[in-house]
């Protein structure tokens, strides 16, 4: 039987009305709105803030995502953040005090070419100068950790190895959400759903309010955490984001007995799996290739995941799908993060996580906050600031990411 | 799954075709006089638009030629289908001239045959339920 | 595939070229449900790219060897023992018997890179790109049509029509052949697995009707 799910505390959260002002207003109560806020609070005393969230709390890519935390990305630059991130995800549940089920079961990511190999093994090394716990598996010991893994050299794409990170694992989303919003609520920030911002105030290129279907709310600071919807609060603002947002999905299988021990990854094939904690086999899929707002996707590409999920899993052929759904990424060219100032004095943006943000959430918390604070970026979120394409210093992470886009 | 009226070969699924982002985005005049900010715009910055979007498709399993929709995309409502070279037909704006897809720069028709399609043809209202071209697509 | 004695080819050559879908002859042979849908590979054939605009001079040169270039989507064109098909509105493919062949003493492809000339547009020798896979019978339709999403029903799709689409999530040329056949061109690389699929498809009509 899966283990018993934690109680809920007995308080959670205050749902305020917006005040007339605030020191800083977040935009987007998502992890990445709750962790900036709740960094925010405690790291640099702001407790005069707010989160406006358009919907319900974490109701966007927080609670559409398959709930992978890993850190092995190729780049001096991700590693950094994602293993900074890692660590905080170590210490997080008992500094919320809430048992979020984070799980380091380790994450596995598979290799099925020749080049994959190769690109696999360079980042392992990579990884290895960076501190980062990645290892190389060949194909028996990938069975041996996940033994319903089919490594039979007779499929299209046979499983030639993989890169595994042990301290990787899975965490419950909803709860993380809920741990990050007690914290900021317990810590004086008004988190305040159904709030739509609809434009912004300005005093010439200095932002000074937000405007929102609840009113007008006066603020110094202004961050953006909005995910798939930046590019559209950016127009607001007067500035442009490189980013396109894209639909992608996920899904969910009836409720099972423990069979997947750990998390699979394949690039490839296109198909990421992990068991959730109360048996729900939870698979992600590839993004659908044109631009959309619509929190929805194409049947053609769960298809195609279904297909890649079957052939390297035999075993979930008599699984039933019970549920998909899609959320709204928001990706860049070079599959990293932008993280840092905008064209907009006094406004900042985090975004363009794409298909990986859940993982980052601790880190975007922790230096989306430094910058809001301190108007200059952390050390960690410096490499990824607006300016990098046109330096041209792009991070290209894509074949860290995991999901093609 | 969408269903997408080729100008060449009537309507057929989104599986078919190849996504080319943005549509009408020129290649600039005079690269060599780009600051780094204009290049940046060309190379890493197109339209995020939440709402009617033109953009370019290619019809990869069939006809291989490029052409323009415009969709939103936020209902994925296919709002109109027209050939590359041609202005994007705004709702206030007179629907264009009929226009030779193998006219703009970056179709790959080869020659000058691509047909004369109806600049404004939609989704809809053109494509029959036949799997052959729609109407007046070829001439 | 059998052997044709009589082309020997350049060099022997011939002798030893197999077809891409040849490995499957028996499962093909075995899957087929006589008076129901049966499926084997075809003969090879002699297949050329021909992109060309039809309205040009060096068009109506291509036309005048082929028998007419198709004007529009489905269309096919030709004479007895070439067929012309509209894969695009300045690119046909041109499918003819084996024989017809340069290097076994026939001259399509020549002829063809003759009429083209200097004129804009490419004559490629293609015939070892695609194979054939001919599926026929009262069947056919219904095993194709679990894995295309044309309108496969004779209304629309008729016997003379050939599309550029998808069977299986393989890109094929399918062309209908005759009110109740059909062929479908894959790339070589694809024949394994649309052969297999498409027996796959076949199999319900092999087995005793569930009353």
């Amino acid at each position: 039987m899966a283990d018993l799910l934690p109680e809920h505390p007995e308080f959670l959260w205050r749902n305020p009305d917006p005040k007339k002002s605030y020191d800083a207003v977040i935009v987007g109560g998502g992890g990445h709105g709750l962790a900036t806020a709740y960094f925010l609070a405690k790291n640099h005393g702001m407790t005069n803030i707010a989160i406006l969230e358009k919907g319900w709390l974490a109701g966007g890519n927080m609670a559409r995502n398959t709930t992978i935390i890993r850190s092995n990305y190729l780049w001096d630059e991700s590693a950094a953040i994602y293993e900074h991130a890692l660590k905080l995800w170590e210490i997080l549940p008992e500094e919320l005090e809430y048992d979020f089920l984070f799980s380091q079961r380790g994450v596995m990511n598979l290799a099925h070419t020749l080049g994959d190999v190769r690109e696999s093994m360079r980042r392992v090394g990579a990884n290895k100068l960076n501190g980062v716990d990645a290892e190389w598996l060949d194909p028996q010991q990938v069975k041996e950790l996940c033994p319903i893994l089919n490594i039979n050299d007779n499929i299209r794409y046979p499983v030639m190895g993989a890169t595994y990170q042990p301290r990787a694992g899975i965490a419950k989303h909803d709860h993380v959400a809920w741990a990050f919003a007690r914290k900021c609520d317990e810590l004086g920030v008004d988190i305040i759903q159904n709030c739509e911002v609809t434009g912004f105030v300005k005093d010439g290129n200095r932002v000074t309010g937000v405007k929102t279907n609840r009113g007008t709310i006066n603020t110094e600071k202004v961050g953006l955490c909005a995910a798939g919807h930046s590019s559209v609060l950016a127009e607001m603002a007067g500035f442009r984001l490189p980013i396109q947002s894209h639909p992608l999905q996920a899904l969910v299988s009836e409720l099972h007995e423990p069979v997947h021990p750990t998390v699979v990854m394949s690039n490839h094939v296109h198909v990421y799996v992990s068991q959730a904690h109360k048996g729900e086999l939870v698979m992600g899929a590839g993004v659908d290739s044109y631009n959309g707002y619509g929190q929805r996707g194409s049947f053609h590409v769960i298809e195609h995941q279904m297909a890649a999920a079957v052939e390297l899993f035999p075993i979930f052929a008599r699984a039933h799908v019970l549920r998909t759904w899609g959320g709204i990424v928001d990706t860049t060219l070079d599959a990293s993060p932008i993280v840092g100032t905008t064209p907009v004095e006094n406004m900042f943006v985090n975004c363009g996580w794409g298909t990986g943000g859940f993982k980052g959430t601790p880190a975007a918390g922790l230096t989306f906050a430094h910058t809001i604070a301190t108007g200059t970026p952390h050390e960690l979120n410096k490499p990824f600031a607006l300016e990098r394409f046109e330096t041209g210093a792009l991070i290209d992470e894509h074949g860290a990411a995991a999901v093609a886009h | 799954m969408l269903l997408i009226s080729c100008p060449n070969c009537g309507s057929r699924d989104e599986t078919e075709f190849h996504y080319g982002g943005q549509a009408h985005v020129a290649y600039p005049e005079n690269p060599n006089e780009l600051n780094d900010r204009e290049w940046a715009e060309f190379l890493f910055y197109r339209d995020n638009t939440k709402g009617a979007f033109a953009e370019r498709w290619l019809h990869s399993t069939g006809c291989r030629q490029w052409f323009n929709m415009l969709r939103d995309t936020v209902t994925y409502d296919i709002q109109a289908v027209y050939p590359m070279g041609a202005a994007r037909p705004d709702k206030s704006a007179p629907a264009p001239e009929s226009g030779t897809a193998s006219t703009a720069p970056d179709s790959t028709t080869t020659g000058t045959a691509a047909p004369s399609i109806a600049a404004t043809s939609t989704a809809t209202s053109t494509a029959p339920a036949s799997a052959t071209a729609p109407e007046g697509a070829t001439k | 595939m059998a052997k044709t004695a009589a082309l020997t080819g350049v060099n022997g050559l011939r002798d030893i070229r197999r077809s891409p879908a040849s490995h499957l002859a028996e499962a093909l042979d075995a899957g087929s449900v006589r008076g129901q849908v049966v499926l084997n590979e075809g003969p090879f054939q002699t297949m050329a790219g021909v992109r060309v605009d039809p309205r040009s001079e060096g068009g109506s040169r291509i036309a005048a060897v082929t028998g007419g270039l198709p004007v529009r989507c489905g269309e096919v064109t030709g004479t007895d023992s070439i067929s012309v098909l509209w894969l695009g509105p300045s690119e046909f493919l041109v499918v003819a018997p084996e024989a017809a062949h340069d290097s076994l003493g026939g001259t399509l492809i020549g002829s063809l890179v003759e009429a083209l000339g200097d004129a804009p547009g490419q004559v490629v020798d293609l015939s070892a790109n695609r194979t054939t896979f001919e599926l026929s019978g009262p069947q056919a339709r219904a095993v194709l049509e679990k894995g295309c999403a044309l309108d496969l029903h004779p209304r629309s799709f008729t016997p003379g029509t050939a599309l550029n689409t998808e069977v299986g999530n393989i890109p094929v040329v399918l062309e209908k052949t005759g009110e109740e056949s059909f062929r479908l061109f894959p790339r070589a690389s694809f024949a394994d697995f649309l052969g297999r699929w498409l027996l796959d498809a076949m199999r319900e009509y092999g087995s005793p009707e569930v009353p």
